[in-house]
């Protein structure tokens, strides 16, 4: 803080403007100021309740246009397990199954490849790293999290899919599983950071008191660090799961664009996102057409789902979390 | 006794349990290792297929079809830094005033703290919309601007529109190509080309219907009088002083519309008028009419029209384009780098609103109380004591935040297409331009190998940038921190 | 911190030169050769914006004869985007667009759009095309097939499942399919010849990829050793090395007949065999940079459309093309008074009779 001078200036009301930061004003004006300064920064916070007021509108208002639609039936939507919406000219299936099922999948696999590994690099970070690894994996993660998406989605069409996966045999050019992991390489940091906050957070205190009554380091995560750490574990889950759910660029180079349901890694699976890049790349999307109205339908599952999860994350966290002094 | 069968037991439970110890201590440093060769073998694989094709031809270029070897990424630099600095500028007064807001400003009134607590939850909650949602919206908000006005056509001057000059252009007896400057004027005669709102006689105002020849009567059949056909001639009069055009609906009533100067697409050449051409001379033009022998003097073949010609090639009929200014801009923004900037802020405001908020929590409560207890307002703590020391913190913010932007492909492949490379290069905020991101993915799904490794080499054009910013942010963290303690 | 920067500056060389020592770069496709068109000298007074919009199979002719026009007016803006040429078609009836690139001429529903917007166009044919039928490289099964086995793969009431399913001697694999979707022409063409006239449509299921973008179909072929695919042939001969073109057995001639230049020329391969149009706005041939765009486009046109593997075609038809410019006659000559689709070679339907009038 510099502006002593200044500071003199403003308690004396001087006239003489000094060098400085604050300007020698009269009380009541400064009070003008702020409530003018308040009421901009109203104004900025009210942006962010306008986007989200905003993109809720847009997604209730076009998909009531394509529910509305003679030839759509919500029921037939949620339940369907077909669809082909942009790629008949006939008879058009909107089951959203396919889509989901493609969600799913990919989601699936990359779970299982983030949240075992980012737990673990978690607990390796805040139990038993020593300085030196600390100083090697943290950066790497913080890189792997910077990693913007379609470098991933490049390693996964061109390197994941070719070396990794046609040697195992019968996997499509366009599978779920290259893609899966390469959101699961996507969701590692996210984990890893958020779960290591929430190790951290746990108090020496309880660790020092496990060790006190003879538990080796290990029985001291697993048993008493881990479970006081519980609830900002799963909120990190849940965040991970959001992220994967969202992810667009991986999908979009290396799942193909084939709604399929089955349980099968290897088929080629659209998922929502996936749907929603397709028909913005290849239709000039023409409002008022039903392909167009699809979107926000597709968009619209996907931001509840979303949003949804990431609520639940945050109730967890403030629920269970808890608080030590 | 008892201790006796205790004792074997203590030990093998014992023994196992730093079995368990130890093993999980390999196994954690063995999965933990395993982050670091995935990422290992991503740079590998990325600059053992790219690092061969980074030249300085290549980052200075723009994109060849089917031509690999002579595409270039430079065109994509350029867009990415400016759509970034426009983002940035955007994006980050927003967000540091919602941070300020929400911790500074915390309202005592019940249904304020309401307020403000959903504000918080929300924005948690944006953080983790995907990007392609914020790209549909954009879609919505920026490019069609919900509807609000009509679009951009060919062949028509959008309606809302400055910062563009308008030139005719003409091709000379000699072959080359003059330009003169264009005037909007009242025109006598206009064709009526889409609804308008317009008034009767007794003057009552309606919106005017237009309709195709090829529409069928029971359309239209309750609004005739109110309906006009598609290119019906309005002709210029004036009512009550105003200059308006006037014309017929089907159903046989008058009604007029004002008048406004507007450029028409096409002028005719009568007589001599001075132009320009590409070597910026200006001379007046020579022109013709059809009974006059062709000169043969090539200069002044150079300088001359037919003033009319029944041969359509030979017509001096002047045809309009538009000069962009930097600020040219109209309304709806339609896919431009405006629209691109503004959907990328939305994307990337949450995380600026966090990291300031965090930014601000770190500042010691001693520095607040402090200045309040020197007098000074709410605000005026904010400004003198609170932001000098979260600046560091904030600015680090924003350059992850910027980071971020940098790497977003999904939402500028919504709102401004798959642009790979446009002729001319990026004159106004209303032009289209190709991004880093979405060049490599439309690179990496082409089929031509060379693209492929094209695409590698982009990629590590923008990680370098990307290590050059997140240096920039730990530089700036490690400094102040420094100097503030 | 420094260490972490340096750490990371240290890491980022090593990989680096690692990478340099790597295959040095070698020129994969001989690309585009610029041949010299008409000399213009220097027009970089010709300003404007053209806005080209359609078929994907088009797209790299027009996109040849962007790169030629801009070599000679480097100030014309010319975007060249194939999404279709289904949407191609929306977009020139919604004048969001000068010139629509079309794999098939126009349908009457289309027409009727443009009409009711208030617009005229000339039909153009710039190339003929062989729809090529491709497999993988490693597939050593199928050399020829005939429309029938087409209709068996293809079509969404038959869809073999796998390739035993079509002929008993194939592995039992399940058959991968790889498509233009629907709002391409190469869609609409093959539809026409397999399963239009009774009806049916190209199957869309969980075996089929559908995609307006061609490049894509090319990748999932290369990657698939039971897949097979179709688009136009430029899209084969740029990738001939790494992709197996299906013989087609002629359904007149009955002789099995692989698509090449001479053959597709010939009308020999038949029935994929078909033309390529631009459709031009009218309005829009009157600003000059238009104007000058489509004079150059069919002053050049034999050397463009070789230049990306296409098949000119007969010297009359452009100039019958020309005259029509000159002679300011939209309109299409497929379609006639009722709307219905006008059938037979480019050379019996291009007739000024064929206007309307």
């Amino acid at each position: 803080m510099s502006n002593t001078s200044a500071g003199q200036g403003e308690l004396l009301g001087d006239a003489v403007s000094p060098r400085g930061k604050l300007r020698p004003r009269s009380s009541a004006a400064s009070k003008r100021w702020q409530t003018v300064v308040v009421t901009g920064l109203v104004f900025c916070a009210l942006v962010s309740v306008f986007t989200t007021i905003g993109i809720i509108l847009m997604l209730v208002v076009e998909s009531w246009g394509f529910f509305s639609d003679d030839k759509i039936e919500i029921w037939k939507f949620l339940t369907g397990t077909k669809w082909t919406v942009g790629q008949t000219q006939g008879e058009l299936s909107y089951g959203i199954w396919p889509l989901l099922s493609g969600t799913l999948r990919i989601t699936g696999i990359a779970m299982m490849l983030a949240l075992p590994m980012g737990l673990v690099s978690a607990i390796y970070l805040s139990e038993y790293a020593s300085k030196r690894t600390r100083s090697l994996l943290k950066p790497t993660l913080e890189i792997l999290a910077g990693i913007p998406t379609v470098v991933l989605g490049f390693f996964a069409v061109k390197f994941i899919t070719p070396y990794m996966l046609e040697p195992l045999g019968d996997f499509k050019t366009f599978n779920a599983t290259s893609a899966g992991i390469a959101v699961g390489i996507l969701c590692i940091p996210l984990v890893a950071s958020l779960a290591e906050d929430a190790l951290r957070a746990v108090p020496n205190r309880l660790r020092e008191g496990a060790y006190g009554l003879g538990a080796n380091r290990l029985e001291v995560t697993l048993k008493v660090v881990v479970p006081a750490a519980l609830s900002g574990i799963i909120s990190a889950f849940l965040l991970a799961l959001a992220r994967a759910i969202g992810e667009t660029m991986v999908v979009a180079l290396a799942a193909g664009s084939t709604p399929t349901l089955t349980l099968d890694p290897r088929m080629p699976s659209q998922t929502m996102t996936g749907f929603i890049v397709e028909t913005f790349k290849s239709e000039s999307v023409v409002p008022g057409t039903l392909s167009y109205f699809s979107i926000y339908a597709v968009a619209a599952v996907l931001f509840l789902s979303t949003f949804g999860i990431t609520l639940v994350g945050q109730i967890i966290r403030m629920k269970y979390r808890e608080v030590y002094d | 006794m008892k201790d006796s069968v205790a004792q074997p037991r203590k030990h093998r439970s014992v023994a196992r349990r730093k079995l368990f110890n130890n093993s999980f201590s390999v196994i954690c440093l063995l999965v933990s290792s395993l982050a670091i060769v995935v990422l290992a073998t991503l740079l590998v694989a990325i600059f053992s297929t790219g690092g061969n094709w980074l030249s300085f031809e290549m980052l200075a270029g723009s994109h060849r079809e089917n031509n690999p070897e002579e595409s270039g990424i430079g065109q994509a630099i350029l867009g990415s830094l400016v759509i970034c600095s426009i983002c940035g500028l955007v994006a980050l007064p927003i967000g540091v005033g919602t941070a300020i807001f929400l911790e500074e400003f915390k309202p005592k009134g019940r249904l304020l703290r309401i307020f403000h607590g959903l504000v918080q939850l929300n924005i948690n909650n944006l953080a983790g919309v995907p990007s392609i949602v914020y790209g549909i919206l954009g879609l919505t908000a920026f490019v069609y601007m919900f509807g609000a006005f009509s679009p951009i056509r060919v062949n028509d001057q959008p309606d809302h529109e400055i910062g563009a000059t308008y030139f005719y252009q003409t091709k000379t007896l000699g072959g080359q190509y003059v330009r003169f400057p264009a005037v909007p004027l009242i025109q006598p005669v206009i064709k009526i080309k889409q609804g308008r709102n317009a008034s009767k006689i007794n003057g009552d105002k309606f919106k005017l219907n237009v309709v195709s020849a090829s529409t069928e009567k029971s359309k239209y059949a309750n609004q005739v009088n109110e309906t006009v056909l598609l290119g019906t001639e309005a002709k210029l009069s004036s009512r009550n002083g105003n200059q308006v055009y006037e014309a017929k609906t089907i159903g046989g009533d008058s009604f007029d519309f004002p008048a406004e100067a507007t450029y028409s697409q096409f002028a005719k050449i009568i007589e001599p008028i001075t132009v320009s051409n590409s070597d910026g001379d200006t001379f007046s033009l020579n022109v013709l009419s059809k009974s006059e022998p062709i000169p043969t003097d090539p200069t002044i073949l150079a300088q001359s029209v037919f003033a009319d010609s029944p041969d359509p090639n030979k017509r001096s009929s002047a045809s309009i384009f538009r000069e962009n200014s930097l600020f040219h801009l109209h309304l709806p923004f339609s896919k431009s780098v405006l629209s691109a900037a503004l959907t990328l802020a939305l994307v990337i405001l949450p995380i600026v609103i966090i990291a300031s908020q965090e930014a601000i929590r770190g500042v010691p409560q001693t520095l607040r109380e402090a200045a309040f207890g020197m007098g000074a307002t709410r605000w005026q703590v904010v400004r003198s004591a609170v932001l000098p020391s979260a600046t560091p913190g904030i600015m680090t913010g924003a350059i992850l935040a910027m980071s971020r932007a940098i790497g977003e492909a999904a939402p500028l492949l919504a709102v401004m297409g798959g642009v790979l490379g446009t002729t001319n290069h990026l004159s106004s905020l209303m032009d289209k331009t190709p991004v880093l991101p979405v060049t490599i993915f439309k690179w990496a799904g082409d089929e031509n190998q060379g693209f492929e490794h094209l695409a590698a080499a982009a990629i590590i054009v923008l990680l370098a940038f990307l290590l050059l910013m997140n240096s920039l942010a730990i530089f700036i963290r490690y400094r102040y921190e420094k100097k503030l303690s | 911190m420094i260490r972490t920067i340096l750490n990371l500056v240290i890491f980022t060389s090593l990989f680096a030169l690692a990478a340099g020592c790597g295959s040095p770069k070698t020129s994969e496709n001989s690309s585009t050769k610029t041949t010299p068109g008409l000399d213009y000298g220097d027009n970089s007074s010709l300003s404007g914006n053209i806005t080209i919009e359609g078929s994907s199979t088009v797209e790299p002719i027009s996109n040849r004869a962007k790169e030629k026009f801009n070599g000679s007016f480097p100030n014309v803006n010319i975007s060249v985007s194939g999404q279709g040429t289904g949407n191609g078609f929306k977009a020139l009836g919604a004048k969001e667009c000068d010139v629509s690139d079309a794999s098939r001429p126009i349908k009457q529903k289309e027409l009727e759009v443009c009409k009711s917007t208030g617009i005229n166009f000339y039909e153009i044919p710039v190339a003929y095309d062989g729809l090529t039928i491709v497999v993988n490289k490693e597939n050593d099964f199928v050399d020829e097939l005939t429309v029938e086995q087409l209709k068996q793969i293809f079509r969404e009431d038959t869809a073999a499942k796998t390739w035993k399913d079509v002929n008993d001697a194939w592995p039992d694999k399940q058959i991968s399919i790889y498509a233009p979707g629907i709002a391409s022409g190469t869609h609409d063409y093959f539809v026409e010849v397999i399963g239009k006239k009774d009806g049916k449509g190209l199957r869309a299921d969980e075996q089929t990829m559908l995609s307006e973008d061609d490049k894509a179909l090319v990748t999932g072929v290369k990657g698939d050793k039971f897949a097979i695919g179709f688009f136009g042939f430029s899209y084969y001969d740029a990738n001939k090395d790494e992709l197996k073109a299906v013989s087609i057995v002629n359904p007149i001639s009955t002789k099995s007949v692989a698509p090449s230049m001479a053959s597709i020329e010939s009308g020999e391969y038949a029935p994929f065999s078909r033309p390529l149009f631009i459709y031009v706005n009218a309005e829009s041939y009157q600003r000059a940079e238009v104007k000058e765009f489509v004079d150059y486009y069919l002053q050049n046109i034999v050397e463009i459309v070789k230049d990306a593997s296409y098949v000119p075609l007969p010297a009359d038809i452009y100039e019958s093309a020309k005259a029509r410019i000159m002679k300011d006659l939209p309109g299409s000559h497929y379609l006639d008074a009722e709307g219905n689709k006008r059938e037979g070679s480019v050379t019996e339907v291009y007739t000024e009779a064929n206007l309307p009038k």
